[in-house]
């Protein structure tokens, strides 16, 4: 934040002093031209014609001359002043913004660009499917010659239909898809079927006194639903006896309040693309936004580490130096770390559970084998090594 | 959004990413600045020489009509000047409110509203987009995705800058028109021995180079893709642990981030395989006497007359089976 004020001022100052100098140059060459226009007339019309000058007219001459020359000369130094105030911008982005980000990025590590470039590509397209900028999808594969099959699209397409229509207010295809994957969105322990059911009934109520009718036999579609949300059926049926009154006035007023559009959109996308075995955020942008999180911290450490001349830290090859922080939405997958060796566990060096419910890793709980018999660190248990239980999370 | 940037972290950010966003403006006010400059010593040296020949013919007695013709020379230039002199000025100060618009937009991302920081977010991810597929030599997808994301002002600059066909090497698009126009997009300039549009040779070196640096797009996934993701659960050979959400898990960034370091984790963070929740005091994780682990709550969510199917192998056991685990 204060980076950009920095800059700001100045491009502030720059502005203002374009501004002066453009209205004074203007205004002072203005005036120089009627003065010069009101000697040329003077002269012109005195019908000296082939008569030598006069002295005082001369003299008149000169000076304006010398007029001429000054204020041109100064219009022309002071904007050279300005150019300070114009390089002031330049130095304040560089103080203030860092030009170079390479050095924590090694480029070797990819051993054929042009893969990597392509490998690039296929995961902005997902990312345009998934965000539902088709026509720009479309255009990239023919300008990149991907080829991208159908099955891979039909989900995004279907998934950006049905949620156009909803943000107009259809509820047509959503209800549709919500039918034909019913039995999935149940095993999911989704209520979206309900909900659109249920929005579309406060949509005929809000019609008005004359949509009772219709609301009422709607209300039949709640049936199926009556275990699993029956309490929410009782305040609908509610309302309706406040239809003629006005709902807005009644205590059910809540029901017509928007955001249960926007809260359908989410839990619409939500379950859809669990159901497609999608993440709803694509993931070039989940990897985008860590990368903006990550690469400041990075760049810090390795300011620190060539100040403290370290080098040897950090490798660009196993592991980063520094922990970063995404959030908790950012736990995907478990992470164990042994707490004696504080190691994080593999494949080939297991989380094993003690018999006292204590987990260390295996090449810890081979390290404190003592005489064929083990003792637990945390709590003093002995016990076999062999007893030990390889654990996955 | 799946990641989360605090205010500090956004400025972090900021001042790491936005180098070009800047400083591309500022190079065009520069050069505009120097163009202006010459322009106005150039009339200035014209006007002052009609008046020195001025000068000279007074000093020699003239007769009223060579002044009067000459005065017409000197009124010539003098309006010359004044258009001249306006323009270039007219021309600095567009450069100037363009470096400031871009500073304006780049405030945004710390403003009150939540809404207004993540549709910044979101411009920013399409901002770098565009930069990357023009650098791809991808030119209409850029203009489709600028003008669909509204990060465009005026086509008519983005057509005077056309690109040179795909085939010549990466750096050196020709892009010396583009920055000019547009409010949003951080355009970097052409990088070395690439064709431009410029008479002013200065200018190339002066603009950024087309560092990798630049093309931030790539640079992200580097550093992101491993602190999302762990060698062994990501690759391993039959898939079994994916998650549909891991970023790493998914098909393109998967290879996309093999080769990458991974994420540094002193401390565990232990996630059930059932319902994605963190397993912690209030969750226990719980052992099965398969050695799968899962939380204590899923457990209780999938136990059915006092049983549960492990997800992963399908084994069925009681219950009271499940053994707690204590993590440090």
């Amino acid at each position: 934040m204060e980076q950009c004020a920095s800059v700001e001022r100045e491009v502030d100052k720059v502005l203002q002093k374009f501004l002066t100098y453009g209205q004074h140059c203007e205004q002072s060459l203005e005036e120089l031209l009627h003065y010069v226009g009101q000697l040329r007339a003077e002269l012109a019309s005195a019908a000296l014609q082939g008569t030598p000058l006069s002295a005082t007219l001369s003299l008149v001459m000169s000076q304006c001359c010398r007029k001429i020359k000054d204020t041109v000369q100064k219009l022309a130094s002071d904007h050279k002043d300005i150019h300070s105030s114009v390089s002031r911008v330049g130095k304040a982005i560089d103080r203030n913004f860092d030009s170079e980000i390479c050095g924590v990025v090694s480029d070797t590590v990819w051993d054929s660009r042009e893969k990597q470039q392509q490998i690039l590509q296929m995961a902005i397209l997902e990312h345009l499917y998934q965000q539902g900028m088709l026509s720009v999808a479309e255009e990239l594969c023919q300008e990149s010659t991907l080829n991208v099959d159908l099955d891979f699209k039909q989900p995004f397409l279907e998934l950006n239909r049905i949620l156009e229509a909803l943000h107009e207010q259809d509820l047509g295809p959503a209800l549709e898809w919500a039918v034909s994957h019913r039995q999935r969105l149940l095993e999911l322990n989704s209520s979206l079927e309900f909900k659109l059911h249920r929005l579309h009934f406060i949509r005929l109520l809000a019609g008005g006194p004359e949509k009772q009718l219709e609301a009422l036999s709607y209300a039949r579609h709640f049936q199926p639903f009556a275990r699993l949300h029956q309490r929410e059926i009782q305040v609908m049926m509610g309302s309706l006896v406040y239809l003629r009154l006005g709902l807005e006035k009644s205590p059910y007023c809540h029901l017509l309040d928007n955001s249960h559009w926007a809260e359908i959109c989410e839990t619409f996308t939500r379950d859809a693309c669990s159901l497609l075995g999608l993440s709803v955020e694509s993931p070039l942008s989940v990897s985008f936004a860590s990368g903006c999180v990550a690469l400041p911290v990075l760049m810090n450490i390795k300011a620190v580490i060539e100040q403290r001349q370290c080098t040897g830290v950090w490798s660009h090859k196993d592991e980063l130096p520094i922990e970063i922080e995404l959030g908790m939405k950012c736990w995907y997958h478990s992470v164990f770390a042994c707490p004696i060796l504080r190691q994080q566990t593999s494949d080939s060096n297991p989380p094993i559970k003690l018999i006292c419910g204590h987990v260390i890793s295996r090449d810890a709980l081979n390290k404190l084998i003592n005489g064929g018999k083990l003792k637990c660190p945390y709590c003093p248990m002995e016990q076999n090594p062999a007893d030990g239980k390889r654990i996955i999370f | 959004m799946a990641v989360q940037e605090s205010a500090a972290q956004l400025s972090m950010t900021l001042k790491v990413q936005e180098y070009p966003t800047l400083k591309v403006p500022y190079e065009t006010l520069n050069k505009r600045f120097r163009a202006a400059q010459k322009n106005i010593d150039r009339e200035t040296s014209h006007v002052t020489m009609v008046v020195a020949e001025l000068e000279k013919t007074l000093s020699s007695c003239p007769a009223v009509d060579s002044v009067v013709s000459l005065l017409d020379g000197v009124v010539e230039k003098l309006s010359v000047l004044k258009r001249k002199a306006v323009e270039s000025i007219q021309a600095e100060g567009e450069s100037a409110r363009l470096c400031k618009r871009r500073i304006e937009h780049l405030k945004e991302h710390s403003s009150d509203q939540p809404a207004a920081a993540s549709v910044w977010k979101r411009k920013r991810m399409d901002r770098m987009m565009v930069e990357h597929l023009l650098r791809c030599g991808y030119y209409n997808t850029a203009v489709k995705l600028a003008r669909q994301s509204g990060i465009e002002t005026r086509e008519k600059a983005l057509q005077s800058g056309r690109r040179k066909p795909a085939g010549r090497g990466p750096p050196g698009h020709g892009h010396a028109g583009i920055p000019a126009g547009h409010a949003h997009l951080p355009l970097q300039g052409p990088a070395g021995p690439g064709p431009v549009a410029d008479a002013d040779p200065a200018v190339p070196v002066r603009q950024l180079p087309a560092a990798p640096a630049g093309e931030q797009l790539r640079v992200h996934p580097h550093p992101a893709g491993r602190p999302l993701g762990h060698k062994d659960t990501c690759y391993k050979e039959d898939g079994s642990s994916r998650s549909p959400d891991c970023p790493v898990c998914s098909r393109s960034l998967n290879k996309l981030a093999q080769p990458l370091p991974m994420a540094h984790c002193a401390n565990s963070r232990l996630v059930c395989k059932i319902s994605g929740d963190v397993m912690n005091e209030n969750n226990p994780p719980m052992m099965l006497p398969n050695g799968y682990v899962y939380g204590y709550n899923s457990l209780l969510s999938i136990r059915q007359d006092d049983k549960v199917v492990c997800p992963r192998t399908k084994e069925v056991f009681h219950f009271s089976q499940a053994e707690k685990v204590y993590i440090m």
